[in-house]
Parts: C-alpha cells; sequence; structure tokens
C-alpha cells in the first residue's frame, strides 16, 4: 500500500449536477478498489497554462489515496476513457500525506474571471 | 612547462546566495504550488540554472521534477505563452 496523489483536469462544460456525479463516480471506483481516499480537493476552474484537447480552460480535481498498484491502473484506465476527463497524473508520495500542507493556495491565484479571456480572442 | 595553477582570482557576486530550501527548512517543494516554483522559471518558462538560482544540487534536482509535474498537469508552460499573432 503506497500514498498516491492524483490530479485530474475536468472538461470545463461538465458542470453542475454532471460536475458531481462525475466526482461521485471517481469516488466509487477508489472504493470499489478498497482504496482509501485520504483526500479530495476542488480547486475550480482555472485557465490552463496551454490548451489540452483544444480547452483553455479546465476544471482541477486532486484527490489523495492509499492504495495497491493495480488500483492505479484501474483508476488512470476508467479516466482515458472517459471523455470528461481531459488529462489526469498520478503521483507517488513518499511517505504519510501531510493534510496540512496548504494545497489550495494555486486555486485562488488565477481563478477564472471573464475578463481574462478577452486577450487572445482576436 | 609547467600548468601551474594560476592563482584564479575568487570572482564574488553580491546577489549569490546559498540554497534558500537549505536555509529555511519550512520552504517545500510542490508541483502544487506555482508561485514558489515561478521564482525558479525564465520569461521564456526554461528552468533557471543553478549557476543563476543558487541552488544546491539536491533540491535544483526536485526544483526541476517539481516543475516539470506541474508542466504536465498544465498549471505551467512548457515555453512562454503563445504568440497573440
Amino acid at each position: 500500500m503506497r500514498t498516491y496523489e492524483t490530479i485530474f483536469i475536468v472538461d470545463p462544460r461538465v458542470a453542475g449536477d454532471d460536475y458531481s456525479t462525475l466526482l461521485e463516480k471517481y469516488k466509487g471506483v477508489l472504493a470499489a478498489e478498497s482504496a482509501e481516499l485520504l483526500k479530495c480537493a476542488e480547486w475550480g476552474t482555472k485557465r490552463l497554462a496551454y490548451p489540452v484537447k483544444k480547452h483553455e480552460q479546465g476544471t482541477y480535481v486532486l484527490m489523495n489515496y492509499k492504495a495497491g498498484n493495480a488500483v492505479v491502473k484501474e483508476f488512470e484506465r476508467r479516466m482515458r476513457i472517459d471523455d470528461a476527463v481531459i488529462k489526469f497524473q498520478t503521483v507517488v508520495l513518499d511517505g504519510e500525506l501531510d493534510l496540512s500542507a496548504p494545497t489550495a493556495v494555486v486555486a485562488d491565484e488565477d481563478a477564472i474571471t471573464d475578463d481574462d479571456d478577452e486577450e487572445d480572442a482576436e | 612547462m609547467s600548468f601551474a595553477k594560476k592563482g584564479a582570482p575568487r570572482r564574488r557576486f553580491g546577489r549569490r546566495k546559498g540554497c534558500r530550501f537549505c536555509a529555511d527548512s519550512s520552504l517545500k517543494i510542490d508541483y502544487k504550488e506555482v508561485r514558489t516554483l515561478r521564482y525558479f522559471i525564465s520569461e521564456r518558462g526554461k528552468i533557471v540554472p543553478r549557476r543563476i538560482s543558487g541552488n544546491c544540487a539536491i533540491h535544483q534536482r526536485k526544483v526541476t521534477e517539481a516543475i516539470k509535474r506541474a508542466r504536465n498537469i498544465a498549471l505551467l508552460s512548457f515555453t512562454s505563452n503563445r504568440t497573440v499573432e
């Protein structure tokens, strides 16, 4: 059992109920694989540093969980199939997860504001 | 024919400061904290070399890894921002 951290970007058009069902779905995947979900942080919709699958924005979700390597494989397989997930990355954390660490700092930095998008509209 | 070592005059830079992560152990290197990493990338988005950033080998390696992870998940750009042309 190791501690993993998966961060994935959801299509920003998936919002509201669709979004929450998607989140529940992935939590369910982890639960079904008997992984222990330590933390699930939603960063909200942010502007991506570069376009991913023609999306300029994305909704970031961060999940920390304790599981074996097979779980990661299955989790990533499910995301690869899902069109709503545009990018994901899994990292092994060495040692225990420090829950006190400020991870949401980035979220407020460039949260999407409407005037942000007009720059490269021309 | 002796290659006697020239008494290399050590150049002293005033702004050369040691590794900031060694100096302050409370600083964490994390790919999610883009604000910290911004300090170690140039305007073009390149990773600043150690001779300029002043990091020690261990921490430079960690910074590099963190930047690459942040790039991968679109928190940092690989290059400078897209040109508007």
